[in-house]
């Protein structure tokens, strides 16, 4: 049984269809990384998989459970799929530390210190156990992603989403920030990146889809698809991105 | 024209009196104003359009009338609803502190509520994915996530409401409640000393509301670093 299945799935925003029938699969252990134009539709389908966007048509199914059923548990099926943002989205108010523990504490029931030992752990392991007691706002880009990552983990996922974490970071944050999710991947977390990062996705993707005009246009290995893209649109796209 | 001061030092304890309802009142409703404004602030951005048409239609309305008739129409209202409702011989009598109070809560609420929602907008959409996104529900998303800091960066414009709010309780004296200008009022009507009166409470507002204005100003200064 896949981790993440996608059955079909189509999505409008009121006549315009965001998600054209949208059908692949994250099998467990997996990195699949989705690429493709702005305004393709790929943070739509990522953020299909935790409800976070709801969908019209078709069906998703994330650890055995239908994601558009009435009468799943929302907050919990979220809180076992890590999720990590563009703009990272930690908590401002509240210190480091307390942006990992929150939902240990709230969701999974954690104790403080059983919580705290936990982050410590995580902070550790991103590099940042140093910064633990600052605020979000003193730290640097690179260093809020890390921290961001830390926190969808120490929720201890089944799966890591990923939505363009890069792509609001200085170039020089960016390899900091790709090395945590490297070691990630290579320790056999399942993975699902919406990035235009070509060197990830060549060093430890399994899959790469690529998406265009809400559609799945090419759904292949790594070896096929920077071997020979099928699509023209796939092709056009990589001698765009990979060609400076 | 002589003017005779002395006759403030003379009625000081009875205006202390008058002047810390005028602060209980503020304190209450400015409470219990932030409290049903971020409930209504809450039920006019969530998603069940019925929740919002009505605290939109009771903020709008609330806008709308001027206080003094709010305060008005309570005091001569509420007993005879009361009275219809209980079937009581004679309207219950609510009492002119108690329907200030009531009413202050109710006319201050539209306004927190206002100022919320500011607040509430102001946070951008992703915070609220991550924090669903790590599990938290709906409550817990707004307790914990957004309305700290909703509230933080409405601070300067919540705390310059009740300066306002402040200065508004005064208008209590239409139902003969005693807050601060209300025995100043009274002390003025029974020693005919209007000017000496009315001149010593205005200054006594001016210096209080004119530093408290300035303390928002720093605080406002010290928050935009923050951020």
């Amino acid at each position: 049984m896949p981790m993440i299945e996608f059955r079909n799935v189509s999505k409008w925003y009121g006549s315009f269809q965001v998600l054209k029938d949208c059908t692949t699969k994250v099998e467990k252990g997996e990195v699949v990384v989705v690429c493709g134009p702005s305004g393709s539709g790929k943070s739509t389908l990522i953020k299909c998989v935790n409800a976070l966007e709801p969908f019209q048509q078709g069906e998703i199914v994330v650890n055995g459970q239908q994601v558009g059923d009435r009468t799943v548990n929302l907050p919990q099926l979220r809180s076992k799929i890590g999720m990590v943002f563009q703009h990272f989205e930690l908590f401002p108010h509240m210190t480091v530390v307390e942006n990992l523990n929150l939902a240990q504490i709230k969701v999974l029931g954690r104790g403080l210190d059983e919580a705290t030992e936990k982050s410590r752990m995580l902070l550790k392991r991103v590099g940042m156990i140093d910064h633990a007691p600052k605020f979000p706002g003193q730290l640097s880009g690179g260093q809020q992603q890390r921290v961001a990552i830390a926190r969808g983990l120490a929720m201890d996922p089944v799966a890591m989403l990923f939505d363009e974490p890069t792509s609001a970071l200085d170039p020089e944050m960016i390899n900091e920030v790709l090395d945590v999710m490297v070691e990630l991947a290579q320790e056999g977390m399942t993975m699902m990146c919406v990035t235009h990062e070509m060197g990830f996705a060549r060093k430890v993707a399994h899959r790469v889809i690529f998406m265009d005009r809400g559609e799945i246009v090419e759904d292949a290995t790594k070896e096929e698809f920077f071997g020979t893209p099928r699509s023209e649109r796939a092709q056009q796209f990589l001698s765009k991105i990979l060609h400076h | 024209m002589n003017f005779d001061f002395s006759i403030i030092s003379n009625a000081l304890p009875y205006l202390w009196k008058g002047f810390q309802y005028t602060l209980e009142l503020t304190v209450i409703a400015a409470g219990g104003g932030l409290f049903f404004g971020t409930l209504l602030a809450l039920a006019r951005l969530s998603s069940i359009r019925p929740l919002q048409l009505v605290a939109g239609g009771y903020v709008n309305l609330m806008r709308s009338i001027p206080l003094v008739l709010v305060i008005f129409w309570f005091f001569f209202l509420v007993p005879l609803i009361l009275q219809a409702v209980t079937g009581a011989d004679r309207p219950p009598q609510v009492g002119a502190e108690r329907t200030a109070i009531i009413t202050f809560i109710m006319f201050e609420a539209a306004y927190f509520c206002e100022i919320m929602r500011a607040g509430i907008q102001s946070i951008p959409r992703g915070q609220i994915h991550s924090a669903y996104a790590l599990g938290l529900n709906y409550s817990q998303t707004m307790r914990l996530v957004i309305l700290p800091q909703a509230f933080r960066n409405m601070l300067p414009v919540l705390l310059t409401q009740t300066i306002i709010l402040f200065q508004d309780t005064s208008l209590v004296y239409v139902i003969s409640a005693t807050d601060f200008v209300g025995a100043a009022a009274k002390i003025a009507q029974r020693d005919s000393k209007l000017v000496e009166m009315y001149l010593f409470v205005a200054v006594v507002y001016f210096i209080l509301c004119f530093t408290l204005s300035y303390a928002v100003k720093l605080l406002q200064r010290r928050i935009a670093v923050i951020r």
